[in-house]
């Protein structure tokens, strides 16, 4: 089943409450003008003689010559002054459930402005977003849709915050920066979905302006790092203790590959490394495989090993552990850290039913973190 | 493995390929070339050695430089000019890079249809990507419908430059403008990225010759152009085996740099691996002692 069919498959079963990325180009167009490259001085990069530089956003730390672009595609130096191609480009334009990206501790039940370029600082074989994430800013459809209007889009649609996913936002750190200092000035919110390779400055920078963070950690092994993801294992981990340490809500996402990162050993490792280093208050997600891009020849993740890593999880002491991609699962639900009762209903990415009050379990009374209003 | 053959024809003062005088000499430079490669005395005989009439030719050129470091149209218009005067129809021979931008920048003038060659991007409408992944041992990419359903057969004439990353690029690395996703592939040296891409389908099961172009060659902090670091070296390397003629490409690189007093690109840590992995994968010779070169000037 390739990606477009899983979608299709998918929306048809009720899963998806979106709509799927292939059908974009029409609601895109609705939002903006049809647009070609932009050519804004990208920031986080130092100038090297014979018009070479250095780009500092992320750890990859690519330097480059005259005309040539980052491993992430969507940045350029010409003549020694870097430039981001894709400032206010959006290749994807869609009001998503909170539960997709997914955050499950904030603004449950509410839907966000998703927002992409194209693009990404890495390159997972199981992608599931490659067709706009692995691609160049000129091989797919953009649109003009600058800071400014997004939050207000956002409004319109009903949407309390902007989420910046589907391909990596790292790379198109001004766009975001930019967007969520607007948003902020209207109220609305921001929440990224990142896979966690960005340097230690711009990601300080980026606590400072947005109210959320999810990341993706692919595995607790650097060598699934070098060989399914091309990147650094080290990095992530520091990502997600910065942003634990800061005042930005943060979620993590462990998407289990059958054979490649589903042992006991290394998710009892990663739970415990999660809740020593970020705390037992993190949701951690641990989600479905789905065969996709270059990792077709696995099947999906069975709902035992989800419901071992879950177990593992909750074991080693986090507090709300999930099992994601599996609509109907009783893991898809919040439940008390004290009373045990349900407090968040889910299925899919629908929310059923929401039993807290000003942040608190409303069977118990007990504080259950997160952002919800 | 037999020895591989290398052809380098050289003609000195080249200064404006583009004027009667000079295209004509760089058409003797193609005769001698394919004549010494192949073994053929006459013209025709030598470009029917590599390709069949029916042929539909892809010339792949490197026009990431812009006008200062790319293949010039002069060459490129002047090579597929030759081939089909030999043989082939010009409509059926097709100049091409990834991006019609590029090939602008790089002083071509586009042209699709007309009966005469074809001079376009992958991005102009009609081409593009091809819609499913090649996913050949470490590269999962999309292919230039060009290179993937277009073209029978295909030259790379590329530019021999220094690379920051890759050593060299040259003929082989020249391929990376027929795949979506190049900038993926420039981890480790580009290695073994640069053979893996050539060893795919549609590369290998089409590539013919490489010829690549030396009249300026960047021989240190390239790709990009750096005047000080560019010889005018007036020459064309041939070989229908792309690892041998990488290698000696290579070789003339090492000896630009060792004459200005630079280090070697082994001493900078950054020597072209990836011939080394060619060879390994069978695609060719990386030893020079595995490679007769021939060297001619036309006057």
């Amino acid at each position: 089943m390739n990606r477009r069919d899983f979608f299709r498959s998918a929306a048809g079963a009720g899963l998806v409450l979106g709509t799927g990325l292939p059908s974009l180009c029409s609601r895109l167009s609705a939002f903006g003008e049809k647009g070609g490259l932009s050519h804004v001085e990208a920031r986080y990069y130092r100038k090297l003689p014979d018009r070479e530089i250095e780009c500092e956003l992320c750890p990859r730390a690519c330097r480059l010559g005259d005309k040539e672009r980052g491993y992430c595609g969507v940045r350029e130096n010409q003549g020694g002054t870097y430039y981001t191609l894709v400032y206010g480009k959006a290749c994807s334009l869609n009001v998503d459930p909170i539960e997709k990206k997914p955050f499950f501790h904030f603004l449950p039940g509410t839907n966000a402005l998703s927002l992409a370029t194209a693009g990404c600082n890495v390159n997972c074989k199981f992608c599931q977003n490659w067709e706009i994430s692995q691609v160049r800013p000129e091989q797919v459809e953009n649109v003009d849709l600058p800071p400014r209007i997004i939050p207000a889009q956002a409004e319109k649609y009903g949407c309390p915050s902007i989420a910046y996913t589907y391909t990596e936002p790292v790379v198109f750190f001004e766009y975001m920066y930019d967007t969520a200092v607007e948003a902020r000035r209207l109220g609305v919110r921001s929440a990224v979905v990142t896979g966690g390779h960005i340097k230690p400055e711009p990601l300080k920078d980026l606590i400072g302006v947005v109210d959320a963070i999810k990341v993706d950690l692919k595995a607790y092994s650097q060598d699934f790092y070098t060989k399914y993801v091309r990147g650094e294992l080290k990095t992530v981990l520091e990502t997600i203790r910065s942003v634990a340490k800061s005042k930005v809500w943060l979620e993590i996402v462990y998407l289990v590959i059958p054979t490649l990162n589903d042992s006991a050993a290394d998710i009892r490792e990663m739970a415990r490394w999660v809740k020593n280093e970020a705390g037992d208050r993190v949701p951690l997600h641990f989600s479905r495989f789905q065969p996709l891009y270059l990792v077709k020849n696995l099947p999906p993740t069975p709902v035992s090993t989800l419901e071992m890593a879950r177990d593992t999880a909750l074991g080693e002491g986090l507090r709300f552990v999930y099992v994601g991609n599996v609509p109907g699962h009783p893991g898809e639900n919040t439940y008390c850290p004290n009373c045990k009762k349900t407090i968040i209903q889910r299925t899919g990415f629908t929310v059923t039913g929401i039993r807290l009050k000003g942040g608190k379990c409303e069977f118990c009374g007990t504080p259950v973190p997160g952002i919800w209003a | 493995m037999a020895n591989s053959r290398v052809v380098i024809v050289r003609s000195g003062g080249l200064t404006d390929p583009g004027s009667p005088a000079e295209q004509a000499r760089i058409l003797k430079m193609f005769s001698r070339g394919f004549g010494l490669l192949t073994g053929e005395r006459e013209e025709r005989s030598a470009v029917l050695s590599v390709f069949r009439p029916e042929d539909r030719v892809g010339i792949k050129v490197n026009t990431i430089g812009g006008r200062a470091i790319s293949t010039r149209p002069e060459i490129s218009l002047a090579l597929a000019g030759w081939i089909s005067r030999n043989g082939l129809a010009e409509k059926n021979i097709i100049i091409w890079d990834r991006t019609n931008r590029e090939l602008r920048d790089a002083g071509y003038r586009l042209a699709a249809g007309g009966g005469g060659f074809h001079v376009f991007g992958t991005d102009t409408d009609g081409a593009g990507y091809g819609s499913e992944l090649v996913s050949h041992l470490n590269i999962g990419s999309l292919f230039s419908k060009i290179q993937a359903d277009l073209v029978t057969a295909s030259v790379s004439l590329a530019i021999l430059k220094d690379h920051g990353l890759a050593g060299v690029t040259a003929g082989m690395k020249n391929y990376f403008g027929a795949i979506h996703n190049p900038n993926k592939y420039h981890d480790f040296h580009c290695n073994p990225f640069v053979p893996e891409v050539f060893d795919s389908p549609p590369v290998k099961g089409k590539h013919r010759i490489s010829v690549l172009d030396c009249l300026v060659v960047q021989y240190h902090r390239g790709p990009s152009f750096h005047p000080q670091w560019a010889e005018r070296y007036g020459g064309f390397i041939f070989s229908l085996d792309p690892v041998a003629a990488d290698r000696v490409g290579w070789a003339l690189i090492e000896r630009f740099r060792a004459a200005k007093g630079l280090p070697s690109l082994a001493e900078e840590g950054r020597e072209p691996a990836y011939l080394l992995t060619a060879e390994k994968m069978g695609l060719g010779r990386a030893d020079l002692g595995g490679i007769e070169t021939i060297e001619e000037t036309v006057p």
